[in-house]
């Protein structure tokens, strides 16, 4: 048992949303250190040093050459053995924006299929590209989550406002076959939802026009999990509505948060609660 | 080494397009009505190493390809595979990029390139992309659209018509190889010739040094004392070298030594026959008012000296702001221009105090009309093309770099053309204090600390832009003055020194913007007095650069940092560990000279004190008349609807939503207020509102003004509309302020009478004007100015189809907010809430929108006539007061910034923004007729939303101010304006709506 779970937050290459990502673990009661990517491969410290591990939004090598591609790469071939061993030691990794990009460019997301050996080989299995709109865009959509994913980070979540600020957020699969054996193993964990729809009811395959669904993402997707539940990844970003002040409805007093006071009082928005989620899953389990 | 080509393209079906291609095919229907109906994209990449074909091959789907969603080649091309393309497009474009010109993809492809295969130390990688077009009209030339998306400066293209792709020919890019560079030792540059010889030879030089400057010069290499110790160094005694010529002409460049700011000026007023001198307007109207000021406030903490000005926030805690202009290099290529200009004002800050971060980006532009359909003059881009490509280059470097813009504004007009104006602002966070105890703000080196040159390499671009944003822009301007930003290289050397700072290595720092090395270094070595450089040890992208060249380029990415010798290897170490490259270059000395050495050569030896102080102060000549101008007249039968309607589609009043959304404005999970609010958040915000300290809702606001137009009547009232817009929209999210720092940023077109320039008496006296009122408001405002820059030569051509911008500042404000969890939104929050003017409407309609309007639909004769004035800023500042602590105190939670458009604008986006109708009624909201109340500008005037609860309270608390009832907002989605009995407007929120936001909409359509 842990009491004060250490979270590594990855930095460095253009990965930008460090600050806020450790600041989020910190505030849920996490103990987060910012560490570069080198440090992790020249060496100087090593995964299994930390509970949590953190992939956070940004540019890292600007994209070039397809989101995530790059950084994905420096951690399929540098450390390979460190992810590994880090999932088979049942601990949570979550990457956001460009995070997700680059799990899902090293293969760990979605995953071997549910039912084969659940931990990482690192085959490419599914892609980000260009948003259907061609543009780079910063806008609010709501979230909507599987209530029977097996994700360890979403547990209670029903629907989230959070912002997307990507271009390169359009989840695509090879094949129909690959999605429906996502879904059935609820690893379709989060989708784009239209608002004016009832909560809980809101998940759909069909299409959402744009700006429902950003990106034009197949089946609407925004964030997947691997068949262990331990890795999730998603292209918007919760960490940025840690404060109901950050929500583009505070003035009109109106911003949405959780039911119970959190731990800015009234004023703890939605986003915190996926990563107190992974905080006490590794307090309970690590 | 053989080149190997991999070319890459996205599968198409089932779900997966070519996007890149769709959102060509989409700007070409938008911007030159050419429809295709489809085009298909390609991107290439040229690899020469010592890596096989078989090799790269069978790892292109590692690194070149993502098998998921493309289809690669190896050393063919894609076009030619007739399964990918099975039909023969109409035209097809490759466009790749010139020798020497920055390639991020190149660069990130060679990084991976090296991780696959880490043996290729020598390999390097050039990318192109190509276009395949489909259905295109028949009179569709090749070479022409090949022209509107490719800039001839930096990029080269190819281009396969309709004949060459019937015939299965396609365009075939090689490697950019660099023409080799040779190396130069240092001349000698004799000065000994006569005045018009000294002025040739600073014309065609590209030196921008004007008589009695080359005077100067030419002086210091007659001294018997300058002589002997140069004599005695070994460096030839009486002529400048080359080097030293170079680094005289960039430092005392008006870019960085802003000599019309510090000159002595003969100012005549015909109208009030006033005669005076003026030593420096900088000094009379920015610096002493501030200096004033900082004596009666703790929280001044660095102002004008540093790269950015310093203010404390809180205990722990200081902020800084900076903004730049980038207009030259913006006209020449939006896109590279702009993306230099937000990340190097970033390395303003980062180059603050002993390293700020940046934490938040401000971007206000000027362009000619987007819908310009008049001449354009040789060498200009359309405006739309300048707007797409500057606001790109701002976008990617602004996003790359994981700061986000949280204010800005886009303003236009046809004298823009000529010259855009790109502002870029930044402002920073640092603690107060170093583990070691430093406080963070001030520079601490001493003699013998050495000096690093951190980040990128130093090329040929970049060669001679600080002198040549000092002249007008000509059809010959210099490709080389043009470069591409990097914000990756930057953003792993930002997270490198600001680490580097808080382990206390850091001793100095400064950017390396203007005048390179030379101005970096140069300025640093006033602290101690002295430095000796070796150009040799300097990093270069490519070898045989000579001397000068290595002093004085411009290469974007670089810091120059100074580091105490016992820190040197914690410093390489975190370098390394960030793969930055950082290189010691310099060590400061006591020696009071600027010693610059090739190796053991001595290429330069120039007293500080003469480097810096020697250039001699211009004398310039003012004259004021008023400009005379037809009056502003209105039409006699007028319908204010279809008024209205068109006013929200103006390009200066539309949303900008479609450009601004694709800035990241929330990274660092700090912002509060964002560019766009309300229910369908596509209302306007007023001021940016952060809060930079997770878990803490301590803010900082962050506006601006601009009011260019103004100066067609008088540039001192643009200047006051200019401050009092940037405090108002500040006021609107509820600032204190008591705590508020300003920034001028002056736009001028060259003010000194010349041949060249005829007018430039008005054009001085216009600046002069704008100073006073500066200093005037400022005062009142208790506004100190912390920062500043000017840019004075923002002029296209001479004679007669010289186009000179209309006189502009740009005031931006930074400022502390108490609490963000009370602020206020310009959208109404729904119906029922109680709407009140605050301030008075005077007949102010000279210069107004609503005036161009009319006028350039020839409704109206001219645009002259009553221009707004501030005439009581003490009593306004009152006001701010007590309508501020209204929203600091949650009274009040709707609230918005009364300027272009008046009133009626105003209450119309407001309308939009809550997606809520509302009643007003215009009558006794001021002193002037309908038009006035209806569309005039006046100063001051903030129109707010208050619940019917708490009515009473604000009521209360704005006793003594200004305050009109307007009316309320309403249950329809109509909004209503009428003037007393006389019905003006009665439209629905939706047509509001429909008219705002489609003017600069220029995607083509969503997909």
């Amino acid at each position: 048992m842990v009491d004060t779970p250490k979270v590594a937050v990855l930095f460095g290459f253009g990965i930008n949303c460090d600050h806020e990502t450790k600041a989020v673990f910190d505030l849920v009661g996490g103990q987060a250190t910012r560490v570069h990517v080198n440090h992790f491969i020249n060496g100087n410290h090593s995964l299994d040093e930390f509970h949590i591990l953190a992939v956070p939004g940004g540019f890292s090598f600007g994209d070039h050459l397809g989101s995530g591609r790059l950084l994905g790469n420096r951690m399929r071939f540098a450390l390979r053995d460190q992810l590994h061993a880090f999932v088979a030691a049942g601990k949570p990794i979550i990457g956001i924006c460009n995070g997700f990009q680059v799990l899902v460019k090293t293969g760990l997301l979605p995953g071997p299929a549910a039912g084969q050996d659940p931990l990482p080989d690192f085959v490419q299995r599914a892609s980000l590209t260009l948003n259907d709109s061609g543009r780079y865009e910063d806008r609010w959509v709501t979230l909507e989550f599987d209530s029977n994913s097996p994700c360890i980070w979403t547990k209670g979540i029903t629907r989230i406002d959070c912002p997307v600020r990507h271009g390169e957020g359009k989840f695509v699969l090879p094949d129909n076959t690959d999605f429906d054996m996502l879904a059935a193993n609820n690893q379709l964990t989060v989708r784009y939802v239209d608002p004016a729809t009832e909560n809980g009811e809101g998940i759909t395959d069909e299409l959402l026009p744009f700006p429902l669904s950003p990106n034009g993402s197949m089946r609407n997707i925004a964030g997947v999990c691997d068949s262990t539940g331990l890795v999730f990844g998603l292209m918007p970003h919760p960490e940025a509505v840690y404060a109901k002040w950050l929500h583009p409805d505070h003035t009109r007093d109106t911003a949405p948060g959780p039911e119970s006071s959190g731990v800015l009082g009234e004023w703890e928005g939605e986003g915190l609660q996926i990563f107190r989620n992974a905080v006490d899953y590794a307090k309970a389990n690590l | 080494m053989a080149v190997i080509r991999v070319e890459v393209t996205p599968k198409q079906g089932e779900g997966m397009r070519d996007v890149r291609g769709d959102s060509l095919r989409r700007q070409l229907l938008s911007d030159h009505a050419v429809s295709a109906t489809e085009v298909r994209s390609i991107v290439g990449f040229l690899i020469k190493s010592d890596i096989s074909e078989e090799e790269i091959a069978k790892r292109s789907d590692d690194l070149f390809t993502d098998p998921i969603i493309e289809t690669g080649f190896t050393n063919t091309l894609a076009m030619s595979n007739s399964d990918i393309f099975p039909t023969a497009p109409d035209c097809v474009i490759t466009i790749g990029f010139k020798p020497g010109v920055t390639d991020n993809p190149g660069k990130a492809a060679l990084d991976g390139f090296h991780t696959i295969f880490p043996q290729a130390t020598d390999a390097e990688i050039s990318t192109y992309i190509t276009y395949a077009f489909y259905g295109l009209p028949s009179d569709c030339d090749g070479q022409w659209l090949a022209g509107t998306i490719y800039n001839g400066l930096i990029q080269r293209a190819l281009v396969s018509d309709s004949v060459a792709c019937a015939a299965g020919t396609w365009p075939e890019i090689e490697f950019p190889e660099r023409p080799p560079q040779v190396f130069t030792t240092p001349e000698t540059i004799n000065l000994e010739i006569s005045d018009a010889e000294l002025e040739e030879l600073s014309y065609s030089g590209l030196l921008a040094l004007n008589l009695e400057e080359m005077q100067t010069i030419q002086g210091h290499y007659r001294d018997e004392e300058t002589r002997n110790l140069r004599e005695a160094i070994g460096i030839s005694p009486d002529a400048p070298t080359d080097v030293e010529l170079e680094c005289l002409a960039q430092t005392w460049s008006e870019h960085c030594k802003h000599k019309i700011f510090a000159s002595k000026i003969h100012h005549v007023d015909t109208e009030t026959g006033e005669d005076t001198t003026i030593d420096s307007i900088f000094k009379t109207h920015i610096m002493d008012p501030t200096h004033d000021m900082q004596k009666d406030v703790d929280w001044l903490l660095s102002v004008f000296h540093d790269n950015s000005g310093v203010i404390a926030w809180d205990d722990d805690w200081s902020i800084c702001m900076k903004a730049e202009t980038h207009n030259s290099p913006s006209a020449l290529d939006p896109y590279g221009g702009a993306m230099t200009g937000i990340v190097g004002v970033n390395r303003d800050i980062l180059g603050t105090g002993l390293g700020a971060r940046p934490i938040a980006n401000t971007d206000v532009f000027c362009f000619g009309p987007p819908d310009w359909e008049g001449d354009l003059p040789d060498n200009l881009f359309h405006p739309s093309r300048v707007l797409r490509g500057v606001h790109a280059g701002v976008r990617v470097g602004g996003n790359e770099s994981g700061i986000p813009t949280v204010n800005g504004a886009i303003v236009f007009d046809d004298r823009y053309i000529g010259k855009p104006l790109v502002y870029c602002g930044t402002i920073g966070i640092m603690p107060r204090r170093l583990a070691d105890g430093r406080e963070s703000h001030i520079k601490t080196p001493t003699s013998g600390d050495m000096v690093y040159m951190v980040g990128g390499r130093v090329g040929y671009d970049g060669i001679h832009g600080a002198t040549f944003s000092s002249l007008e822009l000509t059809e010959e301007s210099p490709s080389s003055a043009v470069q591409i930003g990097d914000p990756i290289t930057q953003k792993k050397m930002i997270d490198m020194i600001l680490e580097a700072r808080d382990s206390g290595l850091i001793t100095c720092i400064t950017d390396n913007g203007a005048g390179g090395l030379s101005s970096s270094i140069g300025e640093m070595a006033e602290y101690t007095n002295g430095c000796e450089i070796d150009l040799a040890k300097v990093p270069l992208k490519q070898a045989g650069l000579s001397a000068w060249e290595i002093l004085v380029s411009e290469s974007q990415e670089r810091m120059t940092v100074a580091v105490k010798e016992e820190d040197r290897a914690a410093f390489d170490a975190l370098a390394a560990l960030h793969e930055v490259e950082a290189t010691p270059v310099a060590t400061f000395t006591s020696t009071g000279i600027f010693h610059v050495k090739y190796n053991e050569m001595t290429v330069a030896y120039l007293p500080i004190e003469f480097l810096h102080d020697g250039v001699p102060q211009l004398q310039l000549e003012s004259e004021w008349k008023s400009p005379q101008l037809e009056s502003f007249s209105v039409p006699e039968h007028s319908d204010h609807n279809e008024l209205l309607l068109r006013m929200l589609a103006r390009p200066n009043i539309t949303s900008k939503e479609t450009w601004v959304r694709q800035y990241d404005h929330e990274v660092i999970a700090q912002t509060v207020i964002k560019p766009f609010v309300g229910v369908e958040r596509d209302g306007p915000g007023d001021a940016g509102l952060i809060a930079p300290i997770h878990g803490n809702p301590h803010g900082i606001v962050v506006s601006c003004g601009i009011a260019p137009r103004y100066s067609d009547i008088d540039a001192g009232a643009m200047a006051a509309a200019s401050i009092d817009e940037a405090v108002r929209n500040a006021v609107c999210v509820g600032v204190d302020v008591d705590k508020i720092a300003g920034l001028d940023n002056f736009c001028w077109p060259d003010p000194i009478e010349s041949a060249k320039t005829p007018d430039g008496r008005f054009k001085l006296a216009q600046l002069v004007r704008a100073n006073r009122e500066l200093e005037r408001v400022c005062r009142a405002y208790r506004l100190p100015c912390v920062s500043g820059k000017d840019s004075m030569k923002n002029d296209y051509g001479s004679g007669e189809g010289k186009i000179s911008i209309p006189p502009t500042l740009l005031f931006s404000l930074f400022g502390d907010h108490p609490d963000v969890r009370y602020t206020a939104t310009s959208d109404l929050k729904g119906a029922g809430e109680r709407l009140y003017l605050v301030g008075t409407s005077k007949q102010e309609l000279g210069a107004s929108e609503i005036a161009f309007m009319l006028k350039e639909s020839g409704e109206a004769g001219g645009i002259g006539g009553e221009v707004p004035q501030l005439l009581d800023p003490e009593s306004q500042l009152d006001t701010y007061r007590a309508l501020s602590k209204t929203i600091q105190s949650g009274l009040v939670r709707t609230a918005h910034d009364c300027s272009e458009g008046g009133i009626a604008v105003a209450v119309a986006e407001m309308c939009i923004g809550g997606r809520c109708g509302a009643n007003i009624d215009i009558d006794g909201t001021g002193s002037g007729d309908i038009w006035g109340r209806m569309w005039g500008e006046s100063l001051g005037r903030i129109v707010i939303g208050v619940s019917a609860g708490n009515e009473a309270d604000f009521v209360e608390a704005m006793a003594g101010h200004s305050i009109t009832l307007l009316g309320i907002s309403t249950v329809g989605n109509t909004l209503s304006i009428t003037d007393g009995y006389d019905e003006l407007v009665e439209l629905p929120v939706e047509q509001l709506v429909t008219s705002w936001q489609g003017t600069l909409d220029l995607t083509g359509g969503v997909a």
